[in-house]
């Protein structure tokens, strides 16, 4: 039986940072594009991403990290923490205030609603992917996506928004084990270890928006992709079985935030369905 | 038995909810025992749905299993036949599973159909998941000699010829076709009646999941390849109507297809399709 414990999670660093830069080298040398376009919000995920591309790209194809701060959401912190990471890896990082932007479309949505903070949320995260591929196709460069693996199967991101990429090397790490990357790869131990935030209202708190730790939520997660049952794992875990059926049902219902939109089979091949090409040819 | 009613249960079945299922498909029995059927028909996989992806593991259970225990209750109660899809898994390894037709009489479970002919191509992925079965039994029950067949098995002509060959007078085609292979069905079907002098119910899933939009359409071919009764298109529907035995004697006097057999194709056909 798969034993559920921190041990499953523990990563070879070394190798998955020399896989995770060989994948983004090759896919921008494929593509003959200039670089990548990060946006960067301080947190975890966006710093090792960037970090990872910087050190994939090295100096002669440029890495260039993207801050989008809005006044409702604005962190000193973190965007200091984006700072401090860009000057102690070497690439570049701009800032840009979406607020101007976030303002005009409140004022123009006939159906704006201030108090539904979800929508407003989400729609912050769809500026930021405006802004992340204007910069993309201006200077001819991917966006390269900071999604990881746990809110991915949990669908905890806007869909259309910030897991909207051309590549995400992260996807198939958990939030445990992005930190353990992080503290590898050399980021500041405040980046590392401080709660994470989606950023979309303030006060907006992962763990708590969630209802559990991400190392407990990993483990949970790690069972699920292993095929364990609700009840193995909630009994390893001494977890209440309705928490873990809970995240079960969250992961199996949000697969449409996964994967291309729908579509009616009408066709002799379909997009979505069954064209299977290669993602790139010559 | 001479004559038998047969009901079609043309179901929308909720992906991965076996239990809202099970309950759809008690339901029918109900209503074809009220309506006379001595066997009741449901499509394939009509206890899951029949795109399941990676959860196909989770919801595969043993034959006989609990489903099925359940089910023998109800047919026992309405003294009735049915006949649906399921996943199976095997006793022995959890990994091994079938794309199987079950049969259920009033004194309970008579035997199963594993799929043989698994389409992996277009938006079909069956040997992704599952292992095919190796052999299609004739079942000699009160209600006739029954040969059973899943979906993709009625493009491969064999199968129903051995069926017939080994006796049977019904062939049960149960199936989850979507709308884009409507008239292969259609025409394969009465095909497979005609050419064996055999009768023949198709039973379709209707509904959509993950854009592939079953189209329903279940008949039964009389061996003349008449439609003798047919479900609506792209809707749920429970029809019921007749197979009368005798007609097969007309039938087979009329296109005497096993009279005029010639085994010594076959032979020929087994070389060439080894050296395919």
């Amino acid at each position: 039986m798969l034993k559920l414990s921190s041990d499953v999670l523990e990563i070879n660093l070394p190798l998955t940072e020399a896989r995770i830069e060989r994948f983004i080298r090759d896919y921008v040398k494929e593509c003959g594009v200039e670089g990548a376009i990060v946006g960067m919000s301080g947190g975890i995920d966006s710093c090792t991403t960037a970090v990872l591309a910087s050190k994939a790209l090295g100096a002669g194809s440029p890495v260039l990290g993207v801050m989008l701060p809005e006044e409702e959401t604005y962190n000193a912190t973190d965007v200091q923490h984006a700072k401090t990471v860009a000057e102690k890896f070497g690439f570049p990082l701009e800032t840009v205030d979406i607020s101007p932007t976030l303002k005009a479309c409140f004022n123009s949505l006939p159906i704006y609603d201030a108090k539904d903070k979800l929508c407003k949320g989400n729609l912050k995260a769809r500026i930021r992917m405006i802004y992340l591929y204007y910069y993309a196709n201006k200077l001819k460069r991917i966006v390269c996506g900071t999604s990881d693996k746990s809110e991915t199967m949990m669908g905890y991101f806007t869909k259309w928004g910030d897991a909207a990429a051309d590549i995400s090397p992260l996807k198939d790490l958990y939030k445990t084990q992005v930190r353990q990357l992080a503290t590898y790869l050399g980021l500041p131990k405040e980046v590392v270890t401080k709660p994470s935030t989606p950023a979309l209202w303030p006060g907006h708190l992962a763990e708590e928006e969630l209802g559990v730790k991400y190392e407990v939520l990993d483990l949970i997660l790690f069972g699920l992709e292993h095929f364990m049952t609700s009840k193995e794992i909630a009994e390893q875990l001494q977890l209440p079985l309705k928490l873990v059926d809970n995240i079960k049902r969250q992961w199996l219902t949000t697969e449409h935030k996964r994967r291309q939109p729908l579509t009616l089979k009408l066709g002799y091949r379909t997009v979505g369905a069954d064209f299977r090409l290669p993602y790139s040819l010559g | 038995m001479k004559k038998i009613d047969v009901a079609l249960a043309q179901i929308n079945c909720k992906a991965g909810d076996k239990e809202y299922n099970i309950d759809l498909i008690e339901r029918n029995i109900k209503q074809a025992s009220e309506r006379g059927a001595n066997l009741v028909i449901f499509p394939e996989l009509a206890l899951t749905g029949y795109v399941m992806r990676d959860i196909t593991y989770e919801l595969a259970e043993p034959i006989p299993g609990p489903s099925i225990r359940y089910l023998e209750e109800i047919t026992g109660k309405e003294n009735i036949h049915v006949i649906f899809g399921m996943l199976e898994r095997s006793e022995k390894a959890r990994a091994v599973l079938y794309n199987t037709a079950v049969l259920i009489g009033p004194k309970g479970f008579i035997g199963k159909y594993r799929k043989m002919h698994l389409p992996t191509h277009s938006v079909f992925e069956e040997k992704r998941y599952f292992r095919p079965g190796y052999q299609a039994p004739m079942f000699e029950t009160e209600i006739g000699k029954l040969g059973l067949i899943i979906c993709y098995d009625a493009f491969f002509p064999e199968m129903t010829r051995l069926l017939r060959l080994a006796g049977a007078k019904f062939i049960i085609c149960i199936s989850a076709s979507p709308s884009l292979r409507r008239r292969f069905f259609e025409v394969l079907t009465a095909a497979r009646a005609i050419e064996n002098t055999v009768f023949l119910a198709y039973v379709n899933l209707v509904g959509i999941e993950d854009g592939l939009q079953f189209w329903g359409g279940s008949r039964i071919i009389a061996p003349n390849g008449d439609i003798t009764l047919q479900a609506k298109y792209d809707a749920e529907d429970l029809v019921v109507g007749k197979v009368d035995y005798a007609d097969l004697d007309r039938a087979e006097v009329f296109v005497p297809t096993l009279r005029d057999l010639r085994p010594e194709l076959f032979e020929r056909l087994k070389k060439q399709t080894e050296t395919l």
